[in-house]
């Protein structure tokens, strides 16, 4: 009776070794470049298209596909995938699992997470290209000089989101017009009793935005092209010195006392309640007020405008539910009915999605709909003399602002936060098998 | 005893026939063998989100890996988690079973009450008490309204106590388990023993110390080396409760894994969980030995 045991046995490692002979599962897949660009309503009846969505974006495309679908008959079903949303598709497209289109972070660090030249259709030359405002055409979406992503709304921007009234009421009438204005605005409303600025250390998240805005200028000097290479480093005066200066202006107290534990929904709260005078954030940011308030209040109490150390250029950063990205399938017909769809999406669909949708509008011949709250039309005109935040610009994105929050709550100081930082991103940048590292 | 031996001599086969061990062994190697194995394969490689082509890469992620603190960092808070878990868990089952030792219709109702926390999702748990531990959150309100003054204590954010609120919340969660272990530990002794002690003048203290607590060595060693080989693996509990944080002060080796893996490094990821493996391995063999030795007064 042994022996058969035995023969399961040896059966099972063979099962095993076979397996793991296997390569990667996410390993090449379709063809190359896009040959042709079909009509928005050529018919697609018996395709079903699938568009991968995060929870904060499954809705954006309803108006879209409700018109694409009346067009051309095809199908196009969301299908939404959890929070950590960049975890969840990149660990489903290094299993081989692909939609036809996804939401995705239009930034070079992210497209090269998912493996664009691998995984994704290119989309240069694709026929809404020249009705994008001609600031706005080639901002982001492309990762060594061709284009695999197409911004569908206006990327969020890094700056200043202020409570009008408390400005009004401390005697502020122009808002700072650099760095050092800032920080004098901030120590002098710290000297009237008022908070200046609000943090969220808790949820972590948003302190990378307070040294990001500080290297704009470098950005726009090309700091982060010298850090893909490896030239220059996180712990170099540049961007250490930013971290410096964030940890100086936390002990100085111009934050707020709960810095450690507040959270993002208390920011929210506190900015809008006049607790704190000004928060550094990003459109999401945003997306929270609109949630605690409407428009007529947000228009009178909330404001925005960019800062930089040497005046007010904003620094973008889009994010997932701004761009979306199509897959090489291996299926010619699935990939040219995801490309129609991206062209009535930016097409014929655009006036009605930016409507539905209440927002910015991207293209010269599309207007914006008159209920868009001040404050985001701020965002959206600083948009184009803004330079690339860490995550548009760099070739990884290392967590920051996990490092960050660490020095906020006192286990790490400034040079550990950059040390931390440079030696992840040498490792991400290892991998990708980038020149420097 | 004699029983047993008659049991072994009989012909196995006859009635419990090889291979039915099949279905249960299939579901074994696919689960759990052949992970294991492509755990050790892919650790010594460069697999990565950003390319499709897998090379070997030696002990490449093995240098990096241990030259950069936060391995280190991160194992040295998944031992002293786990430490504290065994000993929570084990105190609180203890005395929750010698509580509720006597088979009366309210100890009944209430042990099920504090086993439903076994059954319930790990991840419900935290978020649970994530929101109860909050600054704002229910316990500061009733610490609050007890004392009469206002309580904002934040127990989710403190550098040094809060990995002990969140092992006291993962032992929470499983001291149901352990009761009824010890309930049936318990049960097992036998009550002649315990008649002897009492005719011999022993209290209610020494008679647990010397006699019921020595004999509930076999529930002992279940209960600490399940706790703390299980909570090595600790992840959702800490991840809904403060992912890592404050300051990396409650970073389990599984949620630096996790971030790892986000971040598309599937073989940095790949190597510290091998690393987890063996540091699991490496404590099993001498806590487990221990236990097992406690159990010879038997």
């Amino acid at each position: 009776m042994k022996k058969p045991f035995r023969h399961v046995l040896a059966l099972a490692a063979a099962g095993a070794l076979t397996l793991s002979a296997c390569s990667d599962p996410g390993a090449d897949s379709g063809s190359d470049g896009p040959v042709d660009w079909p009509a928005q309503d050529a018919d697609l009846s018996g395709t079903t298209l699938t568009i991968w969505a995060a929870q904060n974006s499954n809705t954006v495309p309803e108006s879209v596909i409700a018109g694409f679908e009346d067009l051309t008959g095809a199908e196009v079903e969301v299908v939404t995938i959890p929070d950590p949303y960049e975890q969840g598709v990149q660990t489903k497209v290094a299993t081989g699992d692909m939609p036809d289109l996804a939401f995705w972070q239009p930034t070079a660090s992210q497209l090269t997470a998912l493996n664009a030249r691998q995984n994704l259709q290119s989309l240069d030359g694709a026929p809404w290209l020249d009705s994008y405002k001609p600031e706005l055409r080639d901002i982001t979406g492309l990762l060594d000089d061709t284009r695999y992503a197409t911004l569908i709304t206006t990327p969020a921007v890094e700056g200043v989101y202020y409570n009008k009234e408390v400005f009004a009421a401390n005697g502020i009438t122009e808002t700072p017009t650099d760095w050092d204005s800032f920080v004098a605005l901030a120590r002098d409303l710290k000297t009237d009793g008022v908070t200046p600025f609000h943090e969220m250390a808790a949820d972590r998240w948003g302190t990378q935005w307070w040294v990001q805005v500080q290297l704009a200028d470098a950005a726009a000097d090309g700091l982060w092209d010298r850090v893909n290479t490896g030239e220059e480093q996180f712990t170099d005066p540049t961007i250490l010195g930013a971290i410096e200066t964030y940890q100086g202006l936390i002990d100085e107290g111009l934050f707020n006392e709960d810095i450690k534990t507040a959270t993002f929904e208390d920011q929210g709260a506190a900015l809008l309640a006049g607790d704190a005078a000004m928060v550094v954030q990003v459109n999401s940011f945003f997306g929270q007020l609109q949630s605690l308030a409407d428009t007529d209040e947000l228009n009178q109490k909330i404001g925005f405008f960019p800062i930089s150390p040497s005046g007010n250029t904003g620094t973008f950063i889009p994010d997932q539910s701004n761009a979306l990205v199509a897959f090489k399938t291996g299926d010619a017909d699935q990939e040219s009915a995801a490309r129609q769809l991206l062209s009535y999406w930016m097409g014929e669909g655009y006036g009605d999605f930016v409507n539905a949708q209440s927002t910015v509008s991207l293209q010269s011949g599309v207007e914006t709909p008159a209920d868009v709250p001040e404050a985001l039309l701020s965002v959206s005109d600083s948009l184009a003399d803004s330079v690339g935040s860490m995550q548009a610009s760099a070739i990884a994105n290392p967590d920051l602002y996990i490092y960050l929050a660490d020095m906020i709550q006192g286990t790490k100081t400034p040079a550990e936060v950059a040390e931390a930082t440079q030696s992840q991103f040498a490792e991400l940048a290892k991998a990708q098998g980038a020149e420097g590292f | 005893m004699s029983t047993n031996l008659a049991l072994a001599k009989r012909p196995r086969q006859k009635d419990h026939p090889l291979w039915f061990l099949i279905p249960a062994l299939v579901v074994l190697v696919v689960f759990f063998f052949v992970p294991t194995l492509f755990n050790f394969v892919y650790a010594f490689t460069d697999w990565s989100s950003f390319k499709s082509a897998i090379n070997f890469a030696g002990i490449d992620n093995f240098t990096s890996l241990f030259t950069n603190g936060t391995l280190l960092n991160s194992l040295k808070v998944t031992l002293v988690y786990a430490v504290l878990v065994a000993v929570f868990q084990n105190a609180f089952g203890l005395g929750l079973a010698l509580l509720l030792e006597r088979d009366t219709r309210i100890n009944r109702a209430v042990r099920v009450a504090f086993f439903v926390p076994v059954i319930m999702s790990a991840l419900a748990v935290g978020y649970i008490f994530q929101a109860l531990l909050k600054p704002d959150g229910a316990l500061n309100a009733i610490l609050g309204w007890v004392s009469g003054a206002e309580v904002s204590i934040p127990w989710l954010g403190d550098t040094t106590w809060t990995i002990v609120v969140v092992a006291i919340v993962h032992s929470w969660k499983w001291m149901g388990l352990s009761m009824l272990i010890y309930l049936a530990g318990l049960k097992t002794i036998s009550d002649d023993v315990l008649e002897a002690g009492r005719l011999d003048g022993a209290g209610r203290w020494t008679m647990f110390r010397s006699i019921r607590f020595p004999l509930l060595a076999p529930a002992v060693t279940f209960n600490v080396a399940t706790a703390l080989l299980g909570s090595m693996n600790g992840f959702d509990i800490v991840q809904a409760t403060t992912e890592g944080g404050p300051g990396g002060t409650t970073e389990l080796l599984n949620i630096f894994i996790f971030r790892t893996f986000g971040q598309g490094l599937f073989a940095q990821a790949t190597t510290m969980s091998l690393v987890l493996f063996l540091a699991v391995t490496i404590l099993a063999f001498p806590v487990i030995r221990y236990l097992r030795k406690r159990e010879d007064v038997l």
